[in-house]
Parts: structure tokens; sequence; C-alpha cells
């Protein structure tokens, strides 16, 4: 086990343990907070994979934009701390049970399969297709479909969003 | 690694640190003297020969006041803001080159804390992290002032942000590197023999949107509405006094001393002189020096306006942000992509 190893395990502990705050946070500023946390820790492991440009887009865009983004109209609209719900109903019980039973098999059936071997990642020590001018190539040769896609896929999500805020009386 | 490659290592970590904490205080004393002479009045100048030692008397006086937290405050996040700040705001200079390469025991180091391949967006990353010191701030202090404060940077800073990087894109662009260093290396020579291979000129635009931009990534006037004493006492950090308070001063004068120098390392040619070829350890020293000067120029430049302009309208500083500024960083950037089609650039 190298320092490498150890660190990149530290990260992606640290990414799944904030992801859990993040969803059992009564503070929805807090949420958030959690969030960053867990993204940041990502962003280590990314490096440590060798791939600095993804760490620094997910720095970027998702800690540094968006969850200000978050924060902004969290901050803005004073959301209040979620009170505890009364006692659920027994087959909301059942259910959520299950599907925490269902979701643990199958992260063991992933684990067992994949998982499991102590080998080192290859890209801990060769220097992976992590090269800007690499990405980019593959971005705009074999994936440019994909690529267009996703940005008109965004830009009809940002159309939607706006007609969905406008107000009838302005139209 | 053997023992001279740690002490190389370790210079190379904290040469940067070391060197802003101590010319920290410069800007300091610079902007109460600069302050005195454009308003007609002296300044400081009690403290030591022209005042020299007010910094050092400043910052006495920070540890001795009392640490106050007020109550019904978000006491770990309240803590948490400042150092959050200061931290984001002292690592950037990390990937700033400062001079050309040193020759010891037959390998070259280039003068930078770390020569990253994604240089310029490892100090993005981390400048629009620096927005969570001030938002956090804002939040946990549990004052309307500071909200508004830190709702405000927020704001500014994510417009802001998008005109700043989309103007940087066209130096990124035209050096075809995210890395300083090249991006410094290649900025020096000349064209026809008498101008300077800088940036500014082919992208003049790219450069003045960049450098409005910086202004609102600090803070400061005409910009500072997150702090607009005026209207919100003191925005952000009302409720902070004593060390606390002391970081985030520290911390916008860093800002600013590490956006001037980022200016001048993408638009000014870094530590190059143009017709000078450092060689040695004068060369070093000459360059160190160069790029010293030419970042204090702009750490002026930021005093200067501070004491000469007005602040804007928060609704004037939206409109700039996302109606002036953001098309002609693209405008720029449509610019800079044909001269490099054509072949102009670099």
């Amino acid at each position: 086990m190298t320092a490498t190893r150890l660190v990149f395990d530290a990260a992606a502990a640290l990414a799944i343990l904030f992801a859990c705050v993040m969803v059992v946070h009564r503070n929805p500023v807090k949420s958030v907070l959690a969030l960053v946390v867990s993204f940041f820790a990502l962003a280590v492991a990314y490096v440590l994979l060798a791939a600095p440009l993804i760490a620094a887009i997910q720095v970027i865009v998702y800690a540094g934009a968006i969850l200000v983004l978050f924060l902004f109209v969290l901050m803005l609209l004073n959301v209040p701390e979620e009170g505890r719900q009364g006692s659920s109903r027994p087959i909301h019980q059942v259910l959520s049970g299950a599907a925490i039973l269902v979701f643990g098999a199958a992260l063991l059936a992933l684990l067992r399969s994949h998982g499991a071997t102590r080998a080192e990642p290859a890209a801990f020590s060769a220097a992976g297709p992590s090269d800007v001018a690499t990405t980019s190539r593959l971005l705009f040769s074999e994936h440019l479909l994909s690529f267009e896609a996703l940005s008109v896929l965004l830009l009809a999500a940002l159309v939607g969003a706006f007609a969905l805020a406008r107000r009838e009386d302005q139209a | 690694m053997n023992l001279t490659d740690w002490l190389i290592a370790a210079l190379r970590v904290l040469v940067p640190v070391l060197a802003i904490m101590l010319v920290l205080p410069i800007p300091m004393w610079l902007e109460r003297r600069g302050a005195g002479l454009i308003q007609d009045r002296p300044g400081p100048n009690r403290v030591g020969p022209f005042g020299l030692l007010q910094p050092v008397a400043d910052a006495v006086k920070f540890f001795m006041k009392e640490d106050l937290i007020p109550s019904n405050t978000d006491r770990f996040l309240f803590v948490l803001a400042p150092a959050i700040a200061l931290f984001s705001a002292l690592t950037t200079f990390a990937v700033i080159p400062y001079g050309p390469a040193v020759t010891i025991d037959g390998r070259e180091f280039p003068l930078v804390g770390a020569d990253v391949s994604i240089g310029i967006l490892y100090l993005f990353a981390l400048t629009s992290l620096s927005v969570y010191g001030i938002v956090l701030a804002g939040w946990s202090s549990n004052n309307k002032f500071s909200l508004i404060g830190g709702i405000r940077s927020s704001a500014q800073i994510i417009s802001y942000e998008l005109a700043m990087t989309t103007a940087a894109a066209g130096v990124i662009l035209a050096a075809g590197s995210f890395r300083l260093t090249e991006v410094v290396s290649m900025q020096t020579g000349t064209w026809l023999g008498f101008i300077p291979r800088w940036n500014v000129f082919p992208q003049f635009l790219g450069f003045v949107v960049f450098y409005v931009a910086t202004f609102a990534e600090t803070n400061r006037v005409p910009f500072d509405l997150p702090e607009a004493e005026a209207e919100l006492v003191g925005g952000y950090h009302t409720e902070y006094s004593a060390f606390k308070f002391a970081m985030f001063f520290m911390a916008e004068y860093v800002n600013m001393i590490v956006v001037s120098a980022l200016t001048v390392t993408l638009f000014f040619g870094g530590w190059s002189l143009p017709g000078y070829e450092p060689q040695g350890w004068v060369g070093v020293i000459v360059s160190a020096l160069v790029f010293f000067a030419k970042t204090a120029i702009f750490v002026w430049i930021f005093i200067w306006v501070r004491w000469t302009l007005p602040r804007f309208r928060y609704d004037q500083l939206m409109r700039l942000g996302w109606k002036a500024l953001l098309p002609i960083a693209l405008l720029n950037l449509l610019w800079v992509a044909f001269l490099v089609l054509k072949g102009w650039l670099p």
C-alpha cells in the first residue's frame, strides 16, 4: 500500500462520508457545504488518478459555481431547518428498508466483481490520457455528437426554466 | 530523493508563500499613504520614517483586541470563514512563475511553486472557492447586513468570473497551453524589433475585460458592494473583530497582489523584459525584480482607482458584467481565434 493509495482511500472515504452528511443534515446550508467537501475530495481522487483537468473542472464548475448558486438561493430564500417529521406509515418504513437492502446487495455484488482486487489502479503511476490536448481532441472527434447533444440539452433546460419562471401577464 | 531534492522542494513550496507574506505590509502602507496623497493630507506619518512601520503597529493592535464571537452565530462556520478566505488567497500564488529557470546540479528548475499542466485552471478553481469565505462569513454572522453582503458577493463573483475566464481563454488560445510558464515564454522577444510580444497588444480588449473583472473579483472599489459601508455597515465582516477581521483584511490584499501578478503574467510578459536575456543568478534576480516592479504598478492602480472612483450601484454592476464585459470577452476570443487561424499568433 503506497502513500498515494492511502491518500486516495482517505479522499474516497471523505467523499462518501460527506455525501452521507449532505443527505442527513437538517440544515440546508450545512448540506450544501458538506457537498462542497465531498466534491473537493472527489477532485483529489481525480488528481491521484492522473486526471488533473477533470479535477480542476470539477472544482471550478461544481464546487465553485453550481454550489455557490445553491447557497445563493438558499440564503436568498432563507430556507429554515427541516423539522423532524411525524412517525411515517408502516408501509413507508417497510419500503425504505427494502430499498436499502436492495441497494446494499447491489453495491456488494459490484464490489465483489470489480473492487475486490487489491491492485493499484493503472493511472496511479503512468501518465494517463489526462493531457488537455488529448482530452480536447477526443471531445471534438470521437465524442463530438454526444458533446453537442449535451449542450443542446443544457440549452433546452435553460429555455424551459425561463419559460416556467416567466409570469403569464408578461408575455 | 536526497537532501538537495528535499531542500529544493521545500524552497519551491515556501518561497511564494513567504514572499507574499513579506511584501504584504507594502500595499497596506501604500494604500494609506496613497489615500493621503490623493486626498491632499499626510496619511500615517508617526510610526517610523514616512509611517513605514504603520502596518506593524496595526498587526500588533489586531493581536491585542478582544476576540469577539457574537451570540446566535454559527460558531464553527464563523471561525472557519476567515480561514477559508485567507487560505484560498495564499495558495493561488503557487502556480505563478516569478523568474526564469534555475540550473542546480545540471537540472533545470523553473522559478514557480508548482509548474502544473493545468496552471491557470488551478488558479481559477481556487479563486472560485474564495467566495465561500465571504458567503459563509455573511451567513454565519446571523446579521442581516452581513447576509446581504455575502449574497451580493456570491452573485458578483459568479457574474464576473465568467467574463474573467473568457478573457483569459484568449491568452490560453494564443499560448496553446494552460501552463503559465509557457504563457510567459511565448511573450518573450519583440515584434518589428521594438514592440514587446506581450499579449496586451493583440488582445487589448481581453486585457480591459480581465482587468475590470479582477476589481470585481477582489471586491475592491468601484465594485465593493459586498462591504459598502454607507448601506451595509461593513457587509460580510460587520461582526468580525480582532485577528479574524485581520485575516479578511490580509486576504483582500493578498488577492490584490495575486490578481496583479496574474494580469502581469497573462498580458504583460510576466518576469520577462524585452531585449534582456537572463543569464545566471544575476539574470534570475533581475527577472524577479522586473516581475515585482510590474506587479507593483498594477497594485498601485488598484489603490489609485479606489481613492478616485465612486462606488457603482448594484444594477449597474450587473449590467456591466453581463451586457458589456461578457460580449466583449467573447468578441476578443473570436478575434484571437482568427489571429491563431491565420498563423499571426503567437
